[in-house]
Parts: structure tokens; sequence; C-alpha cells
């Protein structure tokens, strides 16, 4: 769209233009799917492994055009940004329901253990997690990364760049601690995703978490980037404001873990 | 097909890494109307200079709605559609299309007039 079309547009809302990325990362999100079906059943990766590499090249190229439109091309009136903070609120809404699901699965077979388990939770022969050694120093570094990911916020706001990068890269740098203990843990664990319906649903639970977890590690490395970059003004910065709010779900979605799968299934 | 393929990727992957970028010494953020462009500035301008509705989509009260005296509708265009509430206790909205010209008549008798306004 050039110049004049825009200028001609009398109008707040953002008419986006024809682009391939739906088409392609749609196309990445079968393959990968079924790439995973692939995987679990025959233990052949390539096929996950193309969709992947399909989803990451989309996913950053469409990204990559969102953010031209919004800091090269202002494209993103209040309008704009007010539509895209209430798309954020429904994305998280589904996410929050997502591990509803996996919760439900969780207490389902916790609250009434069925005979086949030993009638006890943690079923007969499942050694769980110390929740007072790694689980509850990740707490301490989820709350921590979710006060240092307001402080930059707040820095943001008040025009403070200096402070806002250094709380960004502390959050990082807790989130990717976060990660690789975790990872420390699973390699430690006593059960496996085949042991029982605990190893199951425990497994199922964390490992989405932990997924996401990456998952908002990059959003904020990109906000980093795009901060450093001068894309943000200390009233438009929707990308980071998304990314905090994804994180402090990723953070309370943990809380929640933490208490009834870590805490309480532990005697 | 390959080298066609290659060559389009690097030119891409180029393109994306190599691009402007300036920040003061001073590492102060920029002052949120100049940092904006296009539209969102137009619009930022609008409000700093007063107008809460640069682009006239905020539902405006009727006048007397006479033949004589229609209510005024703004459009950058040859046409635009509007809805008339007609009246208070209404729970639907009439819509119809009003053109550039003589006024129009809602079914209900309310009179409306497209003037043109230069777009934001």
């Amino acid at each position: 769209m050039n110049f004049m079309q825009m200028s001609m547009n009398n109008h707040p809302f953002h008419m986006v233009e024809k682009s391939p990325w739906p088409l392609t990362s749609s196309l990445g999100m079968i393959i990968m799917t079924s790439g995973f079906i692939k995987w679990f059943h025959y233990k052949i990766l390539l096929m996950f492994l193309l969709g992947i590499l399909i989803m990451i090249l989309s996913s950053y190229q469409w990204w990559r055009d969102v953010t031209r439109e919004s800091t090269f091309q202002g494209l993103h009136s209040k309008e704009v940004y007010m539509n895209m903070n209430w798309g954020m609120i429904l994305f998280i809404t589904s996410e929050v329901f997502f591990f509803l699901s996996f919760f439900w699965a969780y207490f389902h077979a916790s609250l009434s253990p069925n005979i086949e388990i030993g009638s006890m939770w943690p079923p007969i022969g499942i050694i769980p997690f110390n929740p007072y050694h790694i689980p509850l120093l990740n707490t301490i570094i989820l709350i921590s990364s979710g006060a240092s990911i307001t402080w930059s916020h707040h820095s943001l706001i008040n025009k403070n760049f200096k402070q806002s990068m250094i709380s960004l890269t502390t959050t990082i740098i807790l989130g990717i601690y976060f990660s690789i203990l975790q990872k420390y843990e699973y390699n430690d664990a006593y059960f496996t995703i085949a042991d029982s319906i605990y190893g199951s649903t425990f497994y199922m639970a964390t490992g989405f978490h932990g997924m996401h977890v990456l998952i908002g590690t990059m959003f904020l490395m990109v906000c980093l980037i795009r901060l450093k970059n001068n894309h943000f003004s200390k009233n438009h910065h929707f990308g980071f404001e998304a990314a905090s709010w994804y994180w402090h779900f990723v953070d309370i979605v943990w809380l929640f873990l933490y208490i009834s799968i870590y805490w309480w299934s532990f005697n | 097909m390959v080298s066609l393929c290659g060559r389009a990727v690097l030119q891409a992957s180029r393109r994306s890494l190599i691009y402007a970028q300036a920040r003061c010494k001073s590492y102060e953020m920029p002052d949120p109307i100049d940092h904006a462009t296009g539209i969102e500035k137009r619009q930022l301008l609008a409000e700093a200079a007063g107008n809460d509705d640069p682009f006239n989509i905020k539902p405006i009260k009727r006048g007397p709605s006479t033949k004589d005296c229609p209510t005024l509708v703004p459009s950058a265009f040859d046409s635009r559609i509007v809805g008339c509430v007609c009246e208070d206790e209404a729970t639907h909205v009439n819509w119809m299309w009003l053109h550039q010209g003589s006024p129009r008549r809602c079914e209900c008798g309310h009179w409306f007039k497209l003037v043109y306004k230069a777009p934001l």
C-alpha cells in the first residue's frame, strides 16, 4: 500500500495486506503435528524437524512484518492497539483453559485414586520430587522474574532506558535459569511419563509449562532487541506488554503447578 | 532452482539483519509523538490539537433533522453508511446509504446530508 492510499483511508483501522505467512504457518503446523505422530509412533524425527523449521521461519517473518507495520509504517493506531490488547487477553484466556484441562486430569486421578494405582496418591512405587528442593528454588526464580519484568515495564513507562534494559535482561536470565533447573530436575527424576497416571499428568502439565517458559523467554528476548533498537515509546509498546502478560500467566500457572502437583502430593 | 532459492533466502536474511537504528547517547526514550509515524502520528497530532474524534467514528447527536436543516454527516468519500437511532427508546439501528448531493430522509422522518471533510 502506498502513501496516497494510506492517507485516503480515512479510518484508524489497519487493513492488512496480502501475506504468505498464514499459509506457510498452517502448512508448518500440520507437518509439525503429523511429525509428532511419526516421532512418537515410529521414532522418525525428520518430519517433525521439517515442520518446526517451517514454523520457525514463518513465525519469524510474520512477526518481523508486524514489527515493520507498527514501528516503521505507523499502522497501529489507538484502535488497532486496543484490538490487539483484546486479542492477547482472549489468547491468554484460551491458554488458561488449556492448562485447566491438565489440572482437571490431575485432580480426577489424584482426588479419588483408583484401585489399580493402590488407592493412594502418589501411586504405589512412585517417588515424587521433594518440593522443598529445586521446585521451591524454581518458584522463587519465577516470582522474582515477575517482579523484574514489572520493574522493566515501569522503567519503560518512565522513559528510563537503562533500568528497563537491565531489568529485562535480568528477567530473561531468570527464565533461562528456570529452564536449566527444570532440565536438571527431569534428568534426575525417578519416574517417566510412562510411569502410571502420576507420570502422565505430571509430565503433561509441567512439560507444557516448560514449553511456555521457553516461548515466553524467546518473546522477552525479542522485546529486549526491540527495546535496544528504539522500537518502543512510553505509551506504545504492545509487544512488551503482551510479553509481560504472557510471562505473568506462565508465572501463575507455575504457582498452581507447584502447590497442587509438587507440594500437595508430597507426604 | 536451488541457486535461485539459495539467493532468495540469502537476500531475505540480509535484509532483515541490516537496517537503520539510532539511539542518542544519553539513553533517553523518545517522545511518543516524535517516535510515531503514519496514521498513528496523525491521530496523535489531531488529539494533541484537541480533536478527540479525528476520523469521525463517534456517534453524533441529531439536530432538528428537517429537510431544510438536516443533520450533517462528515465524510472524505462520495458516500457513507449512516445508522439512525430513530427514537430514544429504539432497540435497533436503521442503516442507509447517504450520497453526496441532496439530503436523504430516514424512514422515521429524520433528514441527513453528507458534507465533505478532508481525510486526516
